[in-house]
């Protein structure tokens, strides 16, 4: 009896989270009056500026990931050997970004760092792309700072430290050669995550008025009607490649690290 | 002056002293323990040598150098962890290599050094297994190999058998204890272990609460302990209260028998503490007092029979060997043991 419910049940989640997703894929094929094609995703394809606004935003996402790994890789380590007492505190405010919407945190860089600001980073198109990846960064940050701290769960972070220490490593190395290496299954799922987010991402690139995908996606959903649903097909396959990728990557190394 | 001088040292975290007034002089080559039970501060000693820990007061010298104020990695010190710390995400050889690696050795150099330390250890042809392929023991023999390929001043070693099966940690602590003579590096071993400290030591000392309650070989340290913490910590030892009757010869009364000790002891009643290897059962060459009395437990532990018999009012422990021919006697039988006088140790009052 309680065997019909649950596939009941699994199969309203299913038709709930698949049926849009199969609409929008019938969809984009349906450019050509009367049989399925692949023109819209062709034309989207060849369109100059969805290569523009990709690119960007694919540089972008590599920027973010890397000042992301920067900053909280060191910082984790560092709540870890020297801080365990404040860790839920960090916890806490590396999720702040999943509390506070977007336009709230754009709203303050622009206050902050406006033209007339003693920090005029919009300034500039470098200032301002600079200012959109610390806001990637920031809303990337609960996902990277709890994938990395996770992957140093699973070292003996202190006595690591202890046996590089003794054999003559200064922080660089032992944060190089000893702590990145063994998290960094972890630190590669943190960033294919923080890869989803900065490609879908709209409200930060929008409001500081940068070529992003985002904004694309978006502007194309409000002039066109087979392009975007190819789009948002392209934006989904790019999400779940990331998604595939971290399965493949943690089941890799979970197979090399069972001891 | 030796080669590792402690003088002095103290710790405290917070309100809480874990190190009162250590000193310590060891020479160069010297294999020297530290032996006490857990919290007794022989880890935060070692810990403040290899640079983890910072005293709070003291001095610590290595070849006439003061390296309170050195980092850990710049001591030049070697340490081995109970846990084997090895580098996951490195290979055996890489493990090894490291700390030469980060000394920006040669290439040459550091290929020779490796391949001699890995034949050192016993294990020349695991140098591309990664860490998880090993066994406990292999993991704790390369941890030595790793700490000891950069050629440290000097080489710590914090419980590093603790982790192991009861046959590997025999066999390990003779081929720690010879690699060790082979090199003649100056060692500091922390252990709770008394056996281990007994048979790798050149001198041994005894922590408690904080202090070093005792330094000497391990001959000393058993038959001469100095505190009662030591007697009772390194061995078994049984303990009987005696009356002196003469103090001047040492005359006592030991459970309703009269012996002499030979030396001066105090008047009024004395602790006395006896080895059970230093009691035979029946009469013995050379073990001049014997007492009556009657079984009240029988071990049998396979080579050694360890027996307890109630002499007198006292409970005394002692061990006979197996032998095939004879029954170990049982419950309830009376026996009688012989034990010499010049054995008993004198045990002072409880710290």
């Amino acid at each position: 009896m309680t065997r019909i419910w649950s596939w009941i049940a699994l199969t309203f989640g299913l038709i709930y989270f698949a049926l849009p997703l199969i609409g929008t894929v019938e969809f984009s094929l349906r450019m050509r009056r009367g049989e399925y094609s692949f023109d819209a995703y062709r034309k989207v394809l060849a369109d100059p500026r969805f290569q523009e606004t990709f690119s960007y935003s694919v540089v972008m996402a590599l920027a973010t990931i890397v000042f992301g790994v920067l900053l909280v890789v060191p910082t984790a380590y560092w709540v870890r050997l020297k801080l365990p007492r404040l860790r839920p505190y960090v916890e806490f405010l590396t999720l702040m970004p999943l509390v506070i919407p977007p336009i709230v945190i754009v709203f303050g860089y622009l206050r902050l760092y406006n033209t007339s600001s003693w920090l005029p980073l919009t300034g500039t198109t470098m200032g301002t792309n600079l200012l959109l990846m610390f806001g990637y960064a920031t809303l990337s940050l609960p996902y990277m700072y709890r994938a990395v701290d996770t992957g140093l769960r699973s070292i003996d972070v202190g006595t690591l430290t202890e046996a590089a220490q003794s054999l003559g490593a200064g922080w660089v190395t032992i944060l190089a050669r000893v702590i990145l290496p063994n998290v960094l299954v972890a630190v590669l799922s943190g960033a294919f995550l923080t890869f989803a987010i900065v490609i879908g991402e709209f409200v930060l690139a929008a409001l500081l008025n940068r070529p992003a995908f985002g904004p694309y996606l978006q502007l194309m959903g409000a002039n066109r009607a087979y392009e975007p649903a190819a789009l948002a097909v392209i934006a989904f396959a790019i999400t779940w490649a990331c998604m595939g990728l971290i399965q493949l990557v943690s089941r890799f190394t979970r197979h090399g690290r069972t001891a | 002056m030796s080669f590792l001088n402690i003088s002095n040292l103290e710790k405290s975290f917070g309100p809480t002293r874990v190190v009162h007034d250590f000193s310590l002089a060891v020479e160069q080559g010297e294999f020297i323990s530290f032996l006490g039970p857990s919290g007794c501060g022989k880890t935060t000693t070692l810990r403040m040598v290899a640079g983890f820990e910072t005293p709070t007061a003291g001095r610590i010298e290595i070849d006439g150098r003061d390296i309170v104020r050195l980092r850990p990695n710049q001591r030049n010190i070697g340490m081995v962890f109970q846990s084997y710390a090895l580098f996951p995400n490195l290979t055996v050889g890489q493990n090894v290599a490291f700390g030469l690696k980060v000394a920006g050795a040669s290439r040459a150099l550091i290929r020779a050094r490796v391949a001699e330390m890995l034949e050192m250890i016993g294990l020349p042809d695991l140098a591309g297994r990664y860490p998880f392929q090993l066994s406990g023991g292999q993991q704790q023999r390369v941890a030595l190999a790793r700490a000891l390929a950069v050629r440290p001043q000097v080489l710590l070693l914090d419980e590093p058998l603790s982790a192991l099966d009861a046959k590997i940690r025999v066999s390990l602590r003779a081929e720690i204890r010879a690699i060790q003579k082979k090199l003649g590096i100056t060692t500091i071993y922390v252990t709770h272990d008394q056996e281990e400290a007994l048979s790798m030591s050149d001198r041994i000392v005894v922590m408690h609460q904080g202090r070093a309650d005792q330094v000497g070989t391990p001959f000393q340290i058993y038959n001469t302990p100095a505190t009662r913490f030591v007697a009772g910590f390194v061995g078994a030892l049984n303990t009987v209260q005696a009356e002196v009757i003469d103090p001047g010869t040492g005359r006592v009364l030991l459970a309703g028998t009269e012996a002499v000790l030979d030396r001066a002891l105090p008047a009024g009643q004395v602790t006395l503490g006896l080895r059970p290897e230093m009691v035979s059962l029946g009469p013995a060459p050379g073990r001049e007092t014997v007492l009556r009395g009657r079984v009240v437990e029988v071990d049998f532990l396979g080579a050694v029979i360890r027996l307890k018999a109630e002499l007198g009012g006292e409970v005394l422990a002692f061990d006979t060997f197996n032998t095939s021919q004879k029954a170990p006697p049982r419950v309830g039988e009376e026996v009688s043991v012989s034990l010499a006088a010049r054995d008993l140790l004198v045990i002072g009052p409880p710290a």
